[in-house]
């Protein structure tokens, strides 16, 4: 999993000391971090922490008032406030789609301004609603009140991508769906950015959000960033009271299983009944075992070539606090 | 009919509910034109234009032939009325009722009058204008039941139009006392209408040229738009009379004291002061809306628009200003209809318009020149209110519901 010397990431985000007051009250306070090319950042705190805010300061919605961003090493205050929003998708809750414009003309804003010619802008927006699997001759020329709201978070996210940025900020994308769409449109989120590798930064307060999404998760509290770290780091290793509380405790175990693949846990040797696909997670084989009774189950690999066996126990050593 | 919008597929509930206040306004509608044909008269007869007249019926005012087609059109107008729900059916009744009595009072100067007389004075009664109210009411009622799109609308309003055009055109109603007021002053009633539409539209125009900039304005800057709406409100308050009269010292004083002003008209009394005031009233309005317009915007659609990278300019004219639109036009028109209105009053400082034959009318007790005045005043503002309310239905377009 660790990339070799030779083929290290490029840092696309450098945060440096950012900080952001308005008054007297500090909103975020001296954060610095990394976000890599073809990530997923997760920002996660409570109510009030300062993700927006920090979020904000990335495109220049929000001007810091001390610190810096780098985009590819280069200072965001050294380019035109709107060329560089044009570079970098941004997705809010409400998706904010322009009511007196259909769908095509919504994803279309940005590559208009940016004064694509007609042809590439309509080349553009059919593939676009072709990957968020909008069928363009039904939904191309809706209007954003026909939509129903998983189709507006689409089209939301379509017009974020359509100039094709290497930034995506999303503040609480999903906060408006209801929980069944909302894990879809995570799972359909994820696929996309390892499709096209684009690196996201996103807010959310929805601890489960930033797991199943998170390539990493920054843990913000009352302006401060507490831990930035990988999901497993963060389940196993966190830095301060508050983030173990924020984690859940009682959840740690599971998080951490559903961190895990099967892959990562078989046992060789044989086992009867219904076998678990190796690209599981060990909670979801967890969950299967304990529901069939079973101590243990195969394991088959994508095209049902056996690969031995998983057991509850085995399981249960990758759910444990490390030593 | 094609453009009836989509709204034609009420819930059963709803029609039934609306069915039964059809049948009360059905009702209203049949004792309106009972009262018009039994009780009220047909028209007036005078022997001359100021003094006072007598009534007629139906049945004295017309040939009898006449008479009695327009009683049974009348009363099957009625009988439609009360017993018949569809809209088109009541819209077609009412529309032929119309035509019956309009084409029909027209006849009854030629009936009434002495050969020879050209003193005699022959004009529409309260039976007349209590059969029009009680059609028109069930024409407007038809309409708003047909849920007519923007433009099935305009194009009923064109067709009426046209209908009453032909009969002014076609003389039909010459022997009308309105029409001798009017033949006896065709050329001030022109120009009369010219001033009325000038005051009522150029104050309009002015007030969009300030007022949309300055709504704009308002929107950025938050104590601006306190400020501002205040004074717009206190002017508001002021009575026409009153504001003309604050208005001619200023005017005059410009007019004496700068000789450019007076040698383009502006003067203390006169359309100077008539189209100021007019413009200030209309301010209002139209600032008043653009601000409301803009601020309804939702705050998500501002905030992507920054985001994605609009400029201030392009956010203005391509996110906000539309967005704001319909409500923008419809202060439009409350400003146009209000205008159109008050310009009658311009004519009490000698500014013109057609409120010049409501007062000389009023003067004279001649009820026949007050009419000249009003009712195309009234005409003007019905029009402009049909044709602003299909335009704002437009604008409003795919945002609608
Ligand atoms: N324009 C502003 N002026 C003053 N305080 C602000 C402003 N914007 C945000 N804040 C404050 O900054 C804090 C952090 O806000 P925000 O970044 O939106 O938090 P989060 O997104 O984590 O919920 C909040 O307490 C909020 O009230
Ligand atoms: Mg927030």
């Amino acid at each position: 999993m660790r990339p070799s010397i030779s083929q290290r990431v490029r840092s696309v985000i450098e945060i440096q000391s950012l900080t952001k007051r308005f008054g007297d009250t500090v909103v975020v306070d001296d954060i610095s971090l990394t976000v890599d090319e073809g990530t997923i950042s997760v920002f996660v705190g409570t109510s009030g922490a300062g993700k927006s805010t920090l979020l904000r300061m990335i495109n220049r919605l929000i001007e810091p008032t001390s610190g810096r961003v780098l985009i590819d090493g280069q200072d965001t205050m050294a380019i035109p406030e709107d060329d560089l929003r044009h570079r970098i998708g941004y997705v809010i809750q409400g998706y904010g789609l322009f009511p007196h414009r259909t769908v095509s003309e919504n994803i279309a804003t940005v590559p208009r301004l940016l004064g694509w010619d007609k042809k590439r802008i309509a080349a553009r927006v059919e593939e676009l609603l072709d990957l968020f699997q909008l069928d363009s001759g039904e939904f191309a020329r809706k209007y954003p009140h026909e939509l129903s709201g998983g189709q507006q978070q689409r089209v939301g996210v379509a017009r974020a991508l359509a100039a094709k940025p290497a930034l995506l900020l999303m503040d609480e994308p999903f906060g408006a769906l209801d929980p069944v769409i909302r894990h879809k449109a995570q799972d359909d989120l994820l696929a996309i950015q390892r499709r096209l590798g684009t690196t996201i930064m996103l807010v959310t307060h929805d601890m489960d959000e930033a797991f199943h999404l998170g390539d990493k998760i920054a843990v913000m509290d009352q302006a401060r960033l507490l831990q930035y770290a990988t999901p497993a780091e963060l389940l196993t290793r966190p830095a301060e009271e508050f983030v173990e509380k924020l984690v859940g405790t009682a959840e740690r175990p599971f998080r951490l299983l559903a961190l895990g693949k099967v892959r990562e846990a078989v046992e060789p040797g044989a086992a009867t009944g219904k076998p678990v696909s190796a690209s599981a997670t060990l909670r979801e084989a967890l969950s299967q075992l304990l529901w069939m009774g079973r101590e243990k189950l195969p394991v088959v690999d994508a095209d049902g070539t056996p690969l031995g066996r998983i057991s509850i126990g085995g399981i249960l050593a990758h759910g444990r606090q490390p030593a | 009919m094609n453009a009836i919008s989509p709204h034609t597929s009420a819930p059963r509930t709803a029609s039934a509910g609306a069915a039964v206040s059809l049948d009360r306004l059905g009702s209203v509608v049949a004792v309106l034109i009972g009262v018009a044909l039994f009780v009220a008269p047909f028209v007036t007869y005078r022997a001359n234009r100021i003094v006072a007249g007598e009534a007629r019926m139906v049945l004295d005012a017309l040939p009898m032939t006449l008479a009695i087609g327009v009683m049974a059109a009348a009363l099957g107008v009625a009988l439609v009325s009360v017993t018949i729900r569809q809209p088109i059916i009541r819209l077609v009744a009412a529309a032929l009722g119309l035509a019956v009595i309009f084409v029909a009072v027209g006849r009854a100067p030629a009936f009434l009058t002495p050969p020879g007389n050209t003193f005699a004075r022959i004009s529409p009664a309260f039976g007349f204008w209590l059969l029009t109210l009680a059609f028109a009411l069930l024409v407007a009622d038809s309409i708003t039941r047909l849920r007519l799109g923007p433009f099935a609308r305009l194009g009923a309003f064109a067709v009426a139009a046209a209908a009453l055009a032909l009969l002014l055109v076609s003389g039909a109603w010459d022997g009308l006392s309105l029409l001798k007021e009017y033949a006896t002053r065709a050329d001030s009633f022109w120009r009369e209408a010219r001033q009325h539409v000038f005051l009522a539209l150029g104050s309009l125009a002015a007030a969009a040229l300030v007022g949309l900039p300055l709504g704009m304005v308002c929107y950025r800057v938050p104590r601006v738009k306190a400020a501002i709406l205040q004074i717009l409100n206190i002017i508001q308050t002021i009575p026409s009379i009153a504001l003309f009269g604050l208005l001619m010292v200023p005017l005059s004083i410009l007019s004496a004291k700068v000789p450019l002003a007076a040698s383009l008209g502006i003067h203390g009394i006169g359309a100077a002061p008539a189209f100021v005031a007019l413009f200030l009233y209309s301010l209002l309005p139209v600032v008043a809306n653009t601000v409301v317009g803009l601020e309804q915007v939702p705050a998500s659609v501002i905030d992507a628009a920054r985001g994605m990278g609009l400029s201030t300019r392009q956010r203005l004219w391509q996110v906000e200003l539309p967005l704001a639109f319909p409500i923008i036009l419809t202060g439009i028109r409350i400003v146009l209809v209000q205008n159109l209105g008050l310009a009658t009053v311009a004519a009490l400082i000698g500014g013109g318009g057609f409120g010049t034959f409501v007062f000389q009318g009023i003067g004279q007790t001649a009820i026949d020149l007050v009419l000249l005045g009003a009712i195309p005043t009234v005409a003007l503002s019905f029009m402009a209110a049909v044709i602003l309310d299909a335009a704002i239905d437009l604008a409003k377009g795919p945002v609608r519901d």
